[in-house]
């Protein structure tokens, strides 16, 4: 029964999230939708972590096979992959490097660089 | 292309599975942190079987049809995400604001940082829209690469190999920067390394490993929020 009723809140979220971007339009993911709208009913205190988990657990627990079948699909763009690879390894290099150096500086700045603990 | 016999295909699911499940348990038993990192499951996974696809010569459209049913799982899977969220949402109230705020500065960092390498490299609409969210956790990714009009497996593959990148690296780049207190070096490597960059922050010390979760799972949702609004300026301010 609890996973029972687990499975319908994630996917009654899921629906009501469809339905909102069926009607507003626009391009925002509906998965994204729900996944706030989920949280929102739980931070209210609206539904507890109870509520949720017996499906919630582990679906997240086997999560990184649901998108394997995408992630292969890069052989697809191997072409485009080979033409435009001195771009695709810039951004590999730098988006994280510039991200973990202004981040870290940005809460050091606030908390310190070395630990008060 | 080869036609593989049609009872065959439906091994398909079964053979994700499993493979990434025995990938996952060696994962597990690797000690060494630069080995762990280069052992991740989804990236074994997805290499060994874009390897067996090109090299049988098999279609992917094939492949892709025959494992439908695994990517419609991903949808009720990122709702699921909610639920790691509110657990760290609880844990760091008090912090809250400052770690928003800089897991946002991250997110349009990263955006804006591969919006300029796309055009310094004059890279084509659709290339430039598949690396507009990559630090991010992968399914986020490749959800909010699908709605910009990118390519979405490409996407899940820089993020893999950015994730990769951080494990191995970030903690030199911090030690550069004579960055140690762990809170900081925890939420840089949640909002740009996500999961993978969070195991290696846990290998790291439990602190960093507690505010690296926090981090990425925040930046799962600010992406979501931020990227599918800063993307669309970007194109229309500076194109």
């Amino acid at each position: 029964m609890k996973y029972l009723l687990s499975s319908a809140i994630i996917l009654l979220c899921l629906a009501l999230a469809k339905l909102v971007i069926h009607f507003i339009g626009g391009s925002f993911p509906a998965p994204l939708l729900a996944m706030v709208f989920l949280l929102i009913l739980l931070l209210s205190g609206a539904l507890k972590e109870h509520h949720v988990k017996p499906c919630a657990s582990p679906i997240l627990n086997i999560m990184p096979i649901f998108f394997i079948p995408a992630g292969v699909g890069f052989i697809e763009h191997i072409g485009l992959i080979k033409s435009n690879w001195p771009f695709l390894a810039s951004v590999v290099l730098l988006v994280p490097a510039t991200t973990l150096l202004l981040v870290s500086a940005v809460m050091a700045y606030f908390k310190g660089k070395e630990n008060n603990d | 292309m080869t036609e593989l016999t049609p009872d065959l295909w439906w091994l398909s699911i079964p053979f994700i599975v499993v493979l990434f499940l025995v990938l996952r348990a060696f994962n597990k038993k690797v000690q060494n942190g630069v080995l762990k990192s280069l052992t991740n499951p989804v990236f074994l996974s997805i290499a060994i079987i874009a390897l067996l696809l090109v090299n049988l010569n098999l279609p992917y459209s094939q492949f892709a049809s025959h494992s439908q049913l695994l990517s419609w799982l991903l949808e009720p899977a990122i709702v699921a995400l909610a639920l790691p969220l509110y657990q760290q949402f609880v844990h760091v109230r008090k912090n809250l604001l400052l770690i928003v705020s800089t897991c946002s500065l991250g997110i349009v960092n990263a955006t804006v940082v591969a919006f300029v390498l796309s055009i310094l490299f004059d890279a084509p609409t659709h290339l430039s829209a598949s690396v507009a969210a990559l630090s991010v956790t992968t399914p986020i990714s490749l959800i909010v690469t699908d709605s910009l009009g990118g390519i979405s497996s490409l996407a899940a593959v820089l993020v893999i190999f950015i994730g990769l990148l951080g494990g191995l690296f970030g903690f030199m780049l911090f030690k550069l920067a004579t960055i140690y207190n762990h809170e900081a070096q925890g939420v840089a490597m949640g909002t740009a390394c996500h999961a993978i960059g969070t195991a290696a922050a846990l290998a790291e010390h439990p602190k960093t490993g507690a505010f690296s979760s926090v981090a990425m799972a925040l930046s799962a949702l600010l992406t979501a929020i931020i990227v599918p609004l800063l993307y669309p300026f970007l194109v229309n301010t500076l194109l």
